[in-house]
């Protein structure tokens, strides 16, 4: 530990004064950073401890109103889903066109692309919904014709996921700093070995941390799954068609707040715990990862 | 200094009415020049006046700004630099780089230095090693490195950073090693250190230096080139340069009368 070297009484009144107010100023600001998070996951607490137990997250929705029985297994598993379907369409392309406009960026196509695309991150919710419902589930729409399902729902969420996880990568990419990448283009590499080897891994932590962003968007809406999915008490075993539908986190406790059921708000707080424990660890998860393949970056060329 | 050998320096490097611009800004004006083989021929001229461009024409590391182009022409061995059937890549591996800054990989100290192999294709573990061996050795590192070569290249002072640096690019075997002020971010024990690599280095090599530093271009190298915007003055041996050079410009700026 290092000595404090400056004694306090040699300090002048006016530094005293002003270190007393940067130090409370700073308490303030990480108390009122901090305090969100806690508050979330107390309420969700107290209001949800009636309902937890571990068959609480196993067992599907029963009794009446449905859900006031059993569980929450049909939003998990339909939310991860949801996820998955999300990010098979969106990472490949996100990452990809991130890549594209870091390697390309002064070019008109890329400039119109970062447009286009920053321009699609300010799009609200529920219009990605309602378009996602004319074009993926109505059969009066534009082509495909799934009804409300987790495919229609999945890809409109993955569709509002790629311009996050474009513009993360471009900027993760973006700070890796230039004498880096010359380094290796001066021993003759190529760009995609350049890309592949140094930029990605450089970048690696600044990707998944995009991805996540876009993941936990996906997670916490409802809007677009009203339109293109709503809900399900099961589990089910098509993804398209009219027995299609999945079960979703989000949703589930939106609809269980509003029915006048005491029972049903309490697991709706319960889910909402749960889902934030998901939300965190998903988090830890990545960053897990990110570190692990920098890791690994670190041995291999 | 040490004796002018006999023989005639053979030309490695040739350059002829050579000019380069950045979009309409011409950094270079046809420039005249010629690296011999196994000499170290240094570049000075006050900032700005085209050092850099110069040096990074030569491995065509400006290829990745859009908006440059060359006029004239640059040869290695004979070979158009800029020729269109040329793979850039492939002069990059013959003449290699070291930066102003260090700039290691986020790797090993073994893995830096592999690197140049392992994008090659090489993956035998024992060639890697003999090579990482022999190209720290060559760097005069290997004996502050050799029980910690899986550890970080960060972990190394900005001296050893860029001693890896040159270990990473004598790795893939260049002729030719251009370095811009490699010693400018460093402390003046390590900038001996380079010094001296440098003058081992010269037996098998043919060293091109950019540098700020007068003293450095008088004690290091064979050949002084000056430039004074975009435009080369004046290149001679450098002793001739240092001691009685032709352009009074030349005589101006290392006797420091502007730069
Ligand atoms: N990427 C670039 N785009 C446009 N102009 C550039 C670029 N790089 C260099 N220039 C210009 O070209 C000229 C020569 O620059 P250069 O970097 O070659 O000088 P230098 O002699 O290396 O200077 P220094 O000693 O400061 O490193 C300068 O006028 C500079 O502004
Ligand atoms: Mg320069």
């Amino acid at each position: 530990m290092a000595e404090n070297v400056l004694p306090e009484k040699g300090l002048s009144l006016y530094r005293k004064v002003r270190n007393a107010l940067l130090g409370g100023l700073t308490a303030v600001a990480f108390v009122l950073a901090v305090t969100p998070l806690l508050a979330i996951i107390y309420v969700a607490y107290d209001r949800g401890k009636a309902a937890l137990s571990l068959s609480f997250l196993t067992t599907l929705p029963g009794g009446f109103p449905v859900g006031i029985e059993g569980g929450i297994a049909n939003g998990i598993v339909g939310s991860l889903i949801l996820i998955l379907i999300a990010s098979l369409l969106s990472v490949p392309v996100g990452v990809w066109a991130g890549l594209y406009l870091w390697d390309q960026s002064h070019t008109p196509l890329a400039k119109a692309t970062r447009l286009l695309s920053d321009l699609l991150l300010g799009v609200p919710s529920v219009i990605w919904g309602v378009v996602g419902f004319y074009v993926f589930s109505t059969n009066t729409g534009y082509g495909f014709h799934w009804g409300f399902s987790g495919l229609a729902a999945g890809l409109t969420l993955g569709f509002i996921m790629i311009p996050i996880v474009t513009r993360v990568t471009e900027q993760a990419l973006r700070d890796v700093p230039r004498s880096y990448i010359e380094g290796a283009l001066a021993l003759g590499a190529s760009r995609f070995q350049v890309v592949r080897g140094l930029a990605i891994p450089a970048a690696i932590t600044g990707i998944g941390t995009g991805i996540l962003l876009g993941v936990l968007n996906v997670l916490g809406q409802t809007a677009p799954l009203i339109f293109t999915n709503y809900y399900n008490t099961g589990i089910p075993k098509n993804l398209v068609g009219s027995n299609g539908s999945v079960g979703d986190l989000a949703m589930q406790i939106f609809i269980y707040i509003h029915e006048p059921s005491k029972g049903l708000h309490v697991k709706a707080m319960a889910a909402a715990l749960v889902l934030t424990m998901i939300v965190l660890l998903l988090d830890m998860g990545i960053r897990l990862l990110a570190w692990g393949s920098r890791k690994y970056a670190q041995r291999m060329g | 200094m040490e004796p002018e050998s006999p023989a005639l320096p053979v030309p490695k490097i040739e350059v002829k009415n050579f000019s380069a611009f950045y979009g309409k800004t011409q950094a270079l004006h046809n420039v005249d020049f010629t690296i011999y083989e196994r000499k170290i021929t240094a570049m000075i001229g006050p900032s700005g006046c085209g050092k850099s461009t110069f040096l990074r024409s030569l491995n065509r590391m400006n290829d990745f700004f859009l908006d440059f182009r060359v006029e004239g022409s640059a040869t290695l061995d004979g070979e158009e630099i800029y020729g269109p059937a040329v793979n850039p890549v492939l002069i990059r591996q013959r003449v290699g780089m070291v930066f102003q800054k260090p700039n290691p990989f986020q790797k090993s100290i073994f893995e830096n230095v592999a690197y140049g192999l392992r994008i090659q294709g090489v993956k035998s573990r024992s060639v890697l090693s003999d090579i990482v061996e022999k190209s720290l050795k060559a760097a005069a590192l290997w004996d502050e490195v050799k029980d910690r070569l899986n550890g970080s290249a960060f972990s190394l002072s900005g001296g050893q950073q860029q001693r890896l640096c040159i270990a990473r690019a004598l790795a893939v075997e260049p002729e030719v090693i251009l370095l811009d002020e490699p010693a400018s971010a460093l402390d003046p024990i390590s900038t001996a250190r380079i010094e001296e690599l440098m003058q081992d280095l010269k037996d098998r090599y043919t060293i091109a230096i950019v540098t700020h530093n007068m003293q450095q271009a008088a004690r290091v190298s064979d050949r002084t080139a000056f430039f004074l915007d975009g435009t080369l003055v004046e290149v001679n041996d450098t002793t001739k340069i240092f001691t009685n050079p032709e352009d009074p410009r030349t005589e101006d700026y290392i006797t420091g009368r502007f730069g």
